[in-house]
């Protein structure tokens, strides 16, 4: 059952109790004012009994002075009496309660009539001692009833005392039933439920419960059950939770403690270093307290650009990171002030709170040395290797140049063997030339002498040098120069290897009677741009952005006239660009293509056009 | 005209002289600077060509002492080198000799070459 509806049962149990015990009350009262009016009546009947007792003898006293012929009673008087007398035996049985005191009366006063009518002479005297008795009998009863309701009154006024006084007694005792009752079915569990609430609050789940009854208590305690065993469940997620996230930073520390990457995290607040593992104490040392010490401690080694150019590392890092940038693989140098040089790869990412705030950075160096070492050696090794093979080479490609010139095969077969030979050495040379001169470019090894030339000086040479070819492959060579045209700043030799290169690839892709045209112009901004326009096949548009890269060759059915080392159009863009210039490309597949290059203009020197 | 060559690799040796043979020299070939110093006297070449690279004495070498003798000083000296920088050819003209011809030189045109630059001087 509910509590509310057993609140309500008993509530109402105590309020109809009142209701009852108030009726008593009313009940009790009742009738101990009817035994109150009882008592009245009754005395007024004795008064009236009195009076027709006394109206009685007066009615005799004067009947026996007529009798015995004494001073005679008026018979006037005497009538008055007997009126008297009738108005009392009749007003008298008004007062009287019960049927048998009435028939009483009645035999009296029938006794009474007699007697008045009894004839002069008769016996009235016995008749009046009849009478007389019997009114004794009847006065004796009804005095004695008298006592009676008197014993009647007094008992119902205890009585009634008595419930006024216990009426109350039973109502706080009640009330006091209630309040016990309450506390039991509702206060007890409550307090219980506190109790344990504090427990828990201690940390304590082994706590005692009101039994789950089936009532809003119940429901309390199912409910407070439910939260406890949440509640212990949520703790137990929280340990397991921080046991892995103690676990995951073990991991975390014991990582970056191992890698061979020096990593740095660095406050944005502060300006300092949070945290920095091994590899990044042995490169750059620990951090010290104090301002001081630690403007001195970062000016102990300088970090440059791999160019040599110097660089404000937090200047760098924080006006790119704390912006949100991101850096991938960028190389610095530090210079230790006891002289050592260590090559670092830097990359670098800004770390951020919940809130998407920088709050600071990540930064990852990594010592290239050894890389820096291989590199070397790469090159070396590269150019020691050509080296060598290009003497053996030449000696070949000469002997073989002799042998053809002075026709010493009888046999046109051999010399076409001869010439197969010329035409390959003569390959694997041009292939050793520009692995030279790509890595000679990589290791920044490829020096320049730029100097003031006429524009025809350039062009001149470059298209002597590939006239053979353009004759051989039956196509026309035209040349386009537009007036006044400035003269160049480039290093001569570099410049006519750039035109030869890319009017080798036009004559290489021309079809046979079509025209390769080169032109000059000026360019925006003092730059003189060079064009070589072909009518091939043209480059389809996804192919034009690997031209410039190294060992691209474009497929197609020039391919195996077009052979070359694949790397013709790395070093053009590479030499046009060491010179200032640019490299760009036009194609239209069907049409043809336009490569451009654009060098600067000597302004001192007056073009020979 | 009689050319001294000196070149310590004998097929490059013997490329070069057959091609200069072809354009017309007379060529006398030695394998390094000591030899050429040794043989000059005798042979009273033209010209002389000298790689730039050689063992026992190099070409530098064997240039300024040519050119140091007044015997010697006289007779054109033609490089023959790998390194055709500006600042090497610089060098080779300011020891006195008459241009640098770049390795690997192309033996149709090695002849010509030559004689290019002893018109020069």
């Amino acid at each position: 059952m509910k509590i509310r509806t057993r609140i309500f049962a008993v509530v109402g149990l105590v309020i109809a109790a009142a209701f009852l015990q108030a009726l008593i009350v009313v009940n009790v009262e009742e009738r101990r004012s009817a035994a109150a009016a009882a008592l009245d009546r009754a005395i007024w009947r004795l008064q009236s009994q009195a009076d027709l007792g006394r109206l009685i003898v007066e009615l005799d006293a004067s009947q026996r002075a007529a009798d015995a012929g004494g001073p005679a009673v008026p018979p006037a008087e005497r009538d008055r009496f007997w009126a008297l007398y009738e108005r009392s035996a009749a007003l008298l049985p008004e007062y009287l309660d019960t049927p048998e005191s009435k028939r009483q009366l009645a035999a009296i006063d029938a006794l009474m009539r007699e007697w008045r009518a009894a004839p002069a002479g008769s016996d009235r005297a016995a008749l009046m001692g009849r009478i007389r008795g019997e009114f004794d009998r009847f006065e004796t009863r009804e005095r004695s009833r008298l006592g009676d309701e008197r014993i009647k009154v007094s008992s119902q006024s205890l009585q009634s005392t008595l419930l006024t006084l216990g009426i109350p007694a039973v109502a706080i005792i009640m009330l006091l039933g209630l309040v016990a009752f309450v506390a039991r079915i509702l206060l007890d569990p409550l307090k219980s439920i506190s109790t344990s609430a504090r427990r828990i609050s201690a940390g304590t789940f082994d706590v005692s419960l009101p039994p789950e009854s089936n009532d809003e208590l119940g429901d309390l305690s199912r409910a407070f059950r439910e939260m406890i065993t949440a509640v212990q469940r949520r703790q137990q997620e929280v340990t397991e939770a921080r046991i892995k996230a103690e676990r995951d930073h073990r991991r975390l520390q014991a990582t970056i403690e191992t890698v061979p990457v020096a990593l740095v995290i660095v406050d944005a607040d502060t300006g300092r270093i949070a945290l920095q593992n091994r590899t990044a104490a042995a490169l750059i040392g620990q951090e010290p307290e104090g301002e001081a010490a630690r403007q001195a401690h970062w000016r102990a080694f300088s970090v440059t650009t791999r160019d040599g150019a110097p660089v404000d590392v937090r200047a760098w890092g924080a006006g790119r990171l704390l912006q949100g940038q991101t850096i991938m693989g960028e190389e610095l140098v530090v210079k230790h002030a006891d002289g050592r040089e260590i090559p670092l790869l830097v990359s670098a990412a800004p770390l951020r709170e919940d809130d998407g705030r920088i709050s600071g950075a990540v930064a990852a160096f990594q010592d290239i040395t050894s890389l820096y070492e291989v590199d070397r050696l790469k090159s070396e090794f590269v150019s020691i290797v050509s080296h060598e093979l290009r003497t053996p080479l030449t000696s070949i490609k000469g002997a073989l140049q002799l042998l053809i010139e002075d026709q010493v095969a009888s046999d046109p077969d051999h010399t076409m063997l001869l010439n197969v030979a010329l035409s390959n050495t003569e390959r694997l040379v041009r292939i050793i030339n520009d692995i030279l001169d790509i890595s000679k470019i990589e290791a920044g090894k490829l020096e320049l002498n730029a100097r003031p030339h006429a524009v025809d000086e350039v062009v001149r040479q470059s298209l002597q040098n590939v006239e053979p070819i353009a004759h051989g492959a039956l196509v026309a060579l035209k040349l386009e120069i537009e007036p006044a045209v400035p003269a160049v700043r480039v290093d001569l030799d570099r410049a006519i290897q750039v035109l030869v290169n890319l009017l080798s690839n036009a004559l290489k892709v021309a079809p046979p009677r079509s025209d390769v045209t080169l032109s000059v112009r000026r360019a925006a901004d003092g730059f003189v741009a060079f064009s070589v326009t072909d009518r091939g096949k043209g480059i389809a548009p996804d192919k034009l952005g690997l031209l410039f890269q190294k060992f691209q060759q474009l497929d197609g059915a020039n391919t195996r006239k077009a052979r070359g080392t694949g790397l013709g159009l790395a070093i053009v863009k590479a030499l046009v660009e060491m010179q200032g210039g640019q490299v760009s490309v036009e194609s239209t597949v069907g049409h043809g293509s336009t490569f451009t290059v654009t060098v600067p203009a000597a302004r001192t020197v007056a073009s020979s056009q | 005209m009689k050319l001294l060559l000196a070149e310590d690799e004998p097929d490059v040796q013997l490329i070069a002289r057959l091609a200069l043979k072809k354009a017309g020299f007379t060529v006398v070939t030695v394998g390094n600077g000591v030899e050429v110093l040794q043989r000059v006297a005798d042979e009273r070449p033209d010209a002389i060509l000298l790689d730039w690279m050689m063992p026992d004495m190099d070409g530098y070498e064997t240039c300024r002492r040519l050119k140091a003798d007044p015997a010697t000083a006289a007779i054109p000296v033609i490089f023959l080198t790998a390194r055709v920088q500006e600042a090497e050819v610089a060098r080779a003209i300011a020891l006195g000799a008459a241009g640098c011809i770049g390795k690997p030189f192309d033996a149709l045109t090695l002849g010509t070459q030559v004689l290019e630059l002893l018109q020069r001087t």
